[in-house]
């Protein structure tokens, strides 16, 4: 598959590149963004995949972070574009832009809408093949319906990914009322099928190694507030099957960047100290 | 001898007394008749003249003149040579040092003036002995005619003298030409006929000339040899003079000290008789004569630094006079208090050498010190006092309260000594090589009895103590060892809550289920009063500390790090002088809490830790607390550490906690 570098900017002594493919799985041309550390330069580095916005790269100021601690950090799309389904830009929650991570089995969208996949699949692939990685060392973590996907990502692929965090995830999307729409339109009606990408539900059959999650909650996340993301019901579901996590609500946080700035950091460290171990 | 020669030297010309002087004058034959017999005594005359010429001085133009002016005669009378030659030979020649010949030519030489005064004895002796050996001389009378006769008929004149020539010999007189052998006179010939001469044996002019000329030499060469006998016998006499002189003196000095024994014993003969025996008198009689006196004190010298043991110091002391000592006692006591009391016992001690080594002495105890010198004389008085100590007992380290970290130890220890010594020193070696090239370091000169000493992180130690005063170090405290792995500290009961127990090895808090009465506690703030808590004692040094502890489950505890003047009345993480991770166990629920200032974030936390690990760190200002056995990481203060801070832990309900300590830090708490 041919890389197409859309951009490159020097950052802490790094590279932030952006570049531009083909996807087999999303049968569109995707974006992802690859930031690669100075130790890039003379080695293989761990690779930390971030899931959720683009605006991830420049606003939340994880790369002099990633930069000390020498991790390759990618970051796609949250869904594929330019696809030209309909209805696919109606709502900002459901369509373009939000694609859930999930493999759509409905029509017209499971042509593709292949996240799931494509983040667990393809686009790694992509970077081994291309981009000074190990391939044995990769962790994931993203915030929001990104932070659903990390969850389920990490949950459904054991010991594929050494550490797993997230910010204000969807922990619960079953019970919420985006996961209701997201999966009804992309898995259809049957609630069995929705519990595959659910992290709540995930946890509880989770035979898997250990993992360790880290999530930071803003209190004042509105978010949160309308009973989206549900953190308690996952940190229940943790605490009965033994899943460690340390779940931080974070006074006076929001779900914005701002609220990402001010936690990234600790997220990284989190997430190096088992990639560099 | 002397008054001989001093008539000598008296006259003008000194001759001696039985020489016959020597007329030469032409015109008078009856002098004139004498000349060959009287031959050799002219020359011996010359001779003397020289001598006496000698005694006197040297430059006596006058004498000198005498002997050039009998040179003169005799050249001129018998034409033996040229007048030059024959004055040089006997001016300037020197007749004894050249060896003695047959016949050797008469040579004289003015003597050197040092040899004076031997010639001037000489000549008497030498006028003397040849009196002896030659007979009869012309009297001084004649002498001293002649000279003035002559005196007037001088003709030629020298510069260096006057010079009495013989004037040339008129030949209008008739001139002799046979020579009376009975008369020993030269005659002319036809005097042989008249009555005179006329049975007298007559022989030819030169052939007696001849036998004269012979016999004036043979009479030269004997009084040579006189001359050289003379000389020789002055020589010894000279020495036999300077050794007589010396044994005069000598003899003055036997005699004055013969004449004073002979005083003393004269004198104590008869007071014998009268004295009853009284020894101490002849003692000191005996001593005066012995002339030994006691000893003059000796000067103790001041203690050498590091010189004694605990129980020994080694006393020196110098003697600066050549006095005769036959021993030395040395006296000791220790130093009295200012206040009265009972008198310490005295000791001494005798020795033959000018020092001594003390012992049984009692450690860290100052003693004086004074020494006397003896002889048979006596004793010498009392030295100064020097004031010695011993060296101290060594301290006893406190192996309980040792507390350290990976950089540092702090040791504390008992003195070991009732009364205070100058200062400490800490010894260490790093375990693995103890004996062989174990570096000892030393830290001196530590004024209290605790000290934190800097060392290498992941390394053992033994470490020694001594304590220090004047006398010198102690011997060394039994050891103590220290490993460099993470922190050690031990709970400290002091602080304790009275409802918890401490173990013994101050690891283990234990409250048990039973409430025990609650004592009268201490008005001193140091024990927790409302918190159930014990603080534990880490050692005051900045940089990183990791400890761990192990809780169970269902325990309520508290565990952190408090300031050491925290109130004691509060609980941990009340105010804002403690941090703590807090958990409560309850309907079935694990609560967690990290409490600072009464204040906690929202924590969740889904696997409860068995063994918390917390790492203090001075530099970040940070405090995290971790699940050690999921390498988890649970929250980390950030707290503004301006003092040291001390562990703290409590138990909230019956249960026990246990601190592990001397843990390296794990790589996953590195990150943090």
């Amino acid at each position: 598959m041919a890389l197409k570098q859309i951009s490159s900017n020097k950052c802490f002594g790094g590279l932030q590149k952006v570049f531009e493919h083909d996807s087999v799985e999303l049968n569109c041309k995707m974006k992802f963004a690859v930031y690669l550390p100075p130790k890039a330069e003379t080695g293989k580095c761990p690779a930390l995949y971030w899931l959720s916005e683009q605006n991830f790269i420049s606003k939340s100021g994880y790369h002099q972070s990633a930069s000390e601690h020498g991790l390759v950090v990618i970051a796609p799309d949250t869904s594929p574009r330019g696809c030209n389904i309909k209805g696919e830009d109606e709502s900002w929650d459901f369509g373009t832009g939000a694609g859930f991570y999930v493999d759509a089995t409905e029509d017209p969208w499971k042509t593709n809408y292949r996240m799931y996949s494509y983040v667990t699949e393809e686009l790694p692939q992509l970077i081994n093949a291309n981009f000074p990685v190990d391939p044995q060392r990769m962790s994931i973590f993203g915030h929001s319906m990104g932070g659903h996907g990390a969850l389920i990502c990490a949950l459904k692929n054991p010991g594929k990914y050494k550490s797993v965090s997230a910010f204000a995830p969807i922990c619960n999307p079953v019970l919420c009322p985006w996961g209701k729409k997201a999966f009804s339109g992309y898995l259809g009606t049957d609630q069995s099928k929705w519990k595959a990408y659910d992290a709540t539900h995930l946890v509880k059959s989770y035979p898997g190694s250990q993992l360790d999650i880290l999530i930071d909650q803003g209190k004042d996340d509105q978010f949160l507030l309308d009973g989206q993301l549900l953190p308690d019901n996952f940190i229940a579901a943790c605490t009965e099957k033994k899943i460690p996590v340390v779940f931080r609500l974070q006074e006076g946080y929001d779900h914005s960047y701002y609220f990402i700035a001010t936690f990234i950091t600790d997220h990284i460290r989190h997430h190096a100290k088992y990639l560099n171990a | 001898m002397e008054e001989e020669s001093g008539e000598e030297l008296g006259l003008d010309r000194s001759t001696p007394k039985d020489f016959h002087f020597y007329h030469m004058d032409l015109y008078d034959s009856e002098d004139r008749l004498h000349l060959f017999p009287e031959e050799n005594t002219r020359m011996r005359k010359v001779v003397q003249a020289e001598m006496a010429n000698e005694s006197r001085g040297a430059g006596d133009g006058k004498a000198q003149r005498d002997l050039q002016e009998e040179v003169d005669e005799l050249v001129h009378l018998y034409g033996l040579e040229d007048d030059h030659e024959l004055g040089d030979e006997f001016v300037d020649e020197n007749i004894p040092r050249t060896g003695v010949s047959e016949y050797p030519p008469y040579m004289m030489k003015r003597r050197d003036p040092a040899r004076e005064q031997r010639d001037w004895r000489l000549s008497g002796e030498a006028a003397e002995a040849e009196d002896l050996g030659f007979g009869g001389w012309g009297s001084a009378g004649q002498c001293q005619d002649l000279r003035e006769a002559y005196r007037y008929t001088h003709g030629r004149a020298s510069e260096e003298y006057e010079c009495y020539v013989i004037p040339e010999e008129e030949d209008e007189e008739e001139a002799a030409d046979v020579f009376c052998v009975t008369c020993k006179t030269p005659i002319r010939a036809f005097q042989k006929v008249f009555d005179e001469h006329k049975e007298h044996e007559v022989i030819p002019l030169n052939e007696a000339l001849e036998s004269a000329k012979d016999e004036i030499h043979k009479n030269m060469y004997k009084l040579e040899k006189q001359i050289i006998e003379m000389e020789n016998f002055a020589n010894h006499l000279e020495e036999v003079f300077i050794t007589v002189e010396d044994a005069v003196a000598m003899a003055d000095r036997l005699g004055k000290f013969l004449k004073t024994k002979t005083d003393v014993e004269i004198s104590a003969q008869p007071e014998f008789e009268d004295q009853t025996l009284d020894f101490s008198d002849v003692e000191q009689l005996m001593g005066s004569i012995n002339t030994i006196p006691a000893p003059s004190a000796p000067v103790i010298n001041p203690q050498v630094p590091n010189s004694a043991t605990g129980s020994s110091v080694r006393v020196c002391w110098s003697l600066y006079s050549d006095d005769t000592v036959e021993s030395y006692q040395l006296s000791y006591r220790p130093v009295q208090d200012s206040s009265p009391g009972t008198d310490q016992a005295e000791f001494t001690v005798t020795v033959k050498e000018t020092y001594c080594s003390v012992t049984n002495l009692v450690p860290n105890t100052q003693y004086e010190f004074w020494v006397t010198a003896h002889n048979r004389a006596g004793p010498s008085p009392s030295s100064e006092r020097a004031v010695y100590m011993t060296a101290p007992s060594p301290p006893i380290i406190k192996t309980k309260e040792i507390r350290s970290c990976e950089e540092a130890v702090l040791i504390c220890w008992e003195s070991g000594n009732l009364n205070p010594v100058d200062s400490y020193t800490v010894e260490l070696t790093q375990a693995e090589s103890p004996e062989a090239s174990g570096v000892t370091e030393s830290v001196v000169g530590i004024p209290t009895c605790e000290s934190v000493v800097q060392l290498q992180p992941g390394r053992s130690y033994i470490i020694y103590v001594r304590a220090l005063n004047m006398g010198g170090p102690s011997v060394r405290s039994e050891p103590a060892t220290v490993h460099t792995i993470g922190s050690y500290f031990r709970l400290n009961k002091d602080t304790c809550h009275p409802w918890l127990t401490i173990s013994e090895d101050g690891l283990t808090a234990v409250r048990s289920e039973r409430r025990t009465p609650a004592r009268e506690l201490s008005p001193s703030d140091t024990h927790f009063t409302r918190c159930v808590a014990v603080m534990g004692n880490l050692i005051p040094v900045r940089g990183h500390h990791y400890w761990e502890v192990e809780v169970d489950e269902h325990l309520d505890y508290r565990v952190g790090v408090a300031f050491a003047d925290v109130r004691k009345q509060e609980d941990l993480g009340a105010n804002c002088l403690s941090w703590c991770m807090r958990h409560t166990f309850a309907s079935s629920r694990h609560k967690y809490e990290f409490l600072h200032n009464r204040t906690t974030p929202d924590i969740r936390i889904t696997v409860p830790p068995k063994k918390i690990g917390i790492l203090l760190d001075y530099e970040h200002s940070k405090l995290s607390f971790f699940n050690v056995d999921l390498s988890q990481h649970l929250y980390t203060f950030s707290c503004q550490l301006h003092e040291f801070v001390h562990p703290c832990f409590s138990l909230e309900k019956p249960g026990c906690l246990k601190v592990h300590n001397g843990i390296s830090m794990p790589k996953h708490v590195t990150f943090y």
